[in-house]
């Protein structure tokens, strides 16, 4: 889990306490983003991501902006558009608004991913049709780390005229974003995420060319008539404050991420067996790590290790038994699958929490293994796969 | 007080002064004038869906021949680009046809409701010939909308 700036917190109390004003009660004729705490939020988010502030909208958090990107984008263009390009890696939301599109007569191609967790950019290429009107895949993966292709992916959508919506709720603030660079027409932006407070995301929506989306909220018309309702002014100059330590501490945060994990991971590796770290090892964000402990229960494991801020999966599937889809479509196996921790490191994380979690990490692994039938009878040199499994 | 305008300036002038505050008296509902410029046929869609064949001129203003013809298309702001009311759906080969939108029509556009992709502003759109046979579908509501079924009146 992820904590709250105490900086972000500064910049939300006097809109908790003194300012209390709704920020719509203006009687100005038109023109959004310009004025007030939120607009300077909107400011803050679009500096972050090289946008313009007119850009930005604020939403309840990325899940709301996944909704909005795939189901606006989708529904406004229905009368000659029907086909929507996703991965099969995407966050819950994103899968889930794709699979509720299907039953309104849409079509979607998930696309698969290497077992290094990328997509295959061939593989998209051949992916689009006549009447495809959204691209949707993630920056940064939440469960195992990668960090797709987006330069590249956004080229080949801009040369097919179809628009790009990324879910960069785990890569704002930690990696450098551009929307023009990597010609983004549509962004997920998550606020706990990135050291804000929960609650509150943002949506990015490409004014030039112009892209229209169907709202899922009626109302007011309040943020360029996309999601009507007032504003969450304390939430929204969270977010902003947010993104702009993000901003200045960008760098000294990934350097000293990359350090901490790469310093579990060896530590880890050094002192055990068969640990596998899922994902490219190259193209990811540093400070998600998943890592699966062959022979090993995975909720055991977690439950030996909850004093530290672990997950098994991620906490948007934690409540299903079945092992992640993201490491069933890199290709792990079901048994490895049940054995995976995925590792968090942030701004906050000290050394010695990272040597903490290690050591407990490695200590229980072992425990855990001189358990395991599994280990013993690997052990003794015998093919797990050969195994004529009976039930009882 | 317009007979006693009539009086003091002449001719050509006076007709318009009269002709135009007679049709502010009735609301801007009496026919249309004789405006300069060739014939161009185009068909509004009214809002219980009656086709409303119209004869316009060229350069005629989309917004302002509707309601000349009396047609419940709003026009809050009277053309000057502020606000949506005057949203109109446009048949597909003549939507090509117009100029691409200002990027401050678009902006109002985005608040529009019942947003399409043939949406344009009916106060940005002037008649030409190659708008020949055009379709101005109105949408069934504005940002005025009321659930009483109240229209406003043209300004």
């Amino acid at each position: 889990c992820v904590p709250q700036d105490p900086r972000v917190l500064d910049s939300m109390l006097p809109y908790l306490t003194a300012y209390y004003g709704n920020p719509h009660s203006r009687t100005h004729a038109y023109g959004w983003g310009g004025g007030g705490a939120p607009g300077k939020g909107t400011r803050q988010v679009a500096d972050l991501i090289g946008a313009d502030s007119r850009e930005i909208i604020f939403t309840s958090g990325a899940t709301e902006s996944n909704n909005m990107a795939v189901k606006g984008v989708a529904r406004f263009y229905k009368s000659r558009k029907k086909h929507i390009i996703t991965t099969q890696t995407e966050h819950k939301c994103v899968l889930d608004s794709c699979r509720s599109l299907e039953t309104e007569g849409f079509q979607v191609t998930y696309l698969p991913v290497k077992k290094n967790g990328l997509i295959d950019l061939k593989e998209l290429e051949a992916a689009f049709q006549p009447d495809t009107s959204l691209v949707s895949v993630m920056t940064v993966n939440n469960e195992i780390g990668v960090k797709q292709p987006i330069h590249d992916i956004g080229e080949i959508c801009r040369a097919h005229k179809v628009f790009f919506h990324t879910d960069a709720a785990q890569a704002v603030g930690k990696i450098p974003m551009d929307v023009n660079d990597m010609k983004i027409d549509l962004m997920s932006i998550s606020g706990h995420k990135i050291y804000g407070p929960k609650g509150v995301g943002a949506i990015y929506v490409r004014r030039r060319p112009r892209v229209r989306l169907e709202p899922l909220q009626s109302g007011g018309g309040q943020e360029r008539g996309l999601r009507s309702g007032t504003v969450p002014t304390p939430l929204a100059v969270g977010l902003g404050a947010a993104c702009e330590v993000a901003q200045q501490e960008m760098e000294y945060d990934h350097k000293r991420i990359s350090q901490l994990a790469e310093r579990l991971v060896t530590k880890i590796m050094s002192e055990v067996p068969d640990v596998v770290m899922n994902g490219d090892r190259e193209h990811r964000y540093p400070g998600c790590i998943n890592l699966s402990f062959a022979y090993v229960e995975g909720e055991s494991l977690l439950m030996a290790l909850k004093d530290v801020a672990l997950s098994s999966g991620s906490a948007c599937t934690s409540a299903s038994l079945e092992p992640s889809y993201v490491l069933r479509a890199i290709g792990t196996d079901e048994d490895l699958a049940h054995s995976s921790i995925r590792f968090g490191i942030g701004r906050f994380t000290t050394e010695e929490e990272v040597d903490y979690t290690v050591q407990k990490c490695i200590q229980h692994v072992k425990r855990l293994r001189e358990m395991s039938p599994l280990w013993e009878m690997v052990q003794d040199g015998i093919d797990l796969k050969s195994i004529k499994w009976t039930q009882h | 007080m317009a007979a006693s305008m009539a009086a003091a300036s002449g001719g050509f002038v006076t007709r318009r002064l009269l002709r135009g505050a007679a049709r502010g008296l009735s609301g801007g509902r009496a026919a249309a004038e004789e405006p300069e410029g060739a014939v161009v046929n185009v068909v509004f869609v009214d809002r219980a869906g009656r086709h409303v064949p119209v004869r316009g001129r060229v350069g005629d203003n989309v917004l302002h021949l509707a309601q000349r013809h009396g047609l419940e298309l709003e026009g809050a702001c009277e053309a000057s680009l502020a606000c949506s009311t005057c949203h109109v759906y446009v048949s597909a080969p003549h939507l090509e046809r117009l100029p691409a939108p200002d990027e401050r029509e678009d902006d109002l556009l985005d608040q529009a409701p019942l947003l399409q992709e043939n949406s344009r502003l009916g106060c940005q759109i002037l008649l030409t010939p190659e708008l020949e046979g055009a379709h101005f579908v109105l949408p069934k509501v504005t940002r005025n909308f009321y659930v009483d079924g109240h229209v406003p009146k043209p300004h």
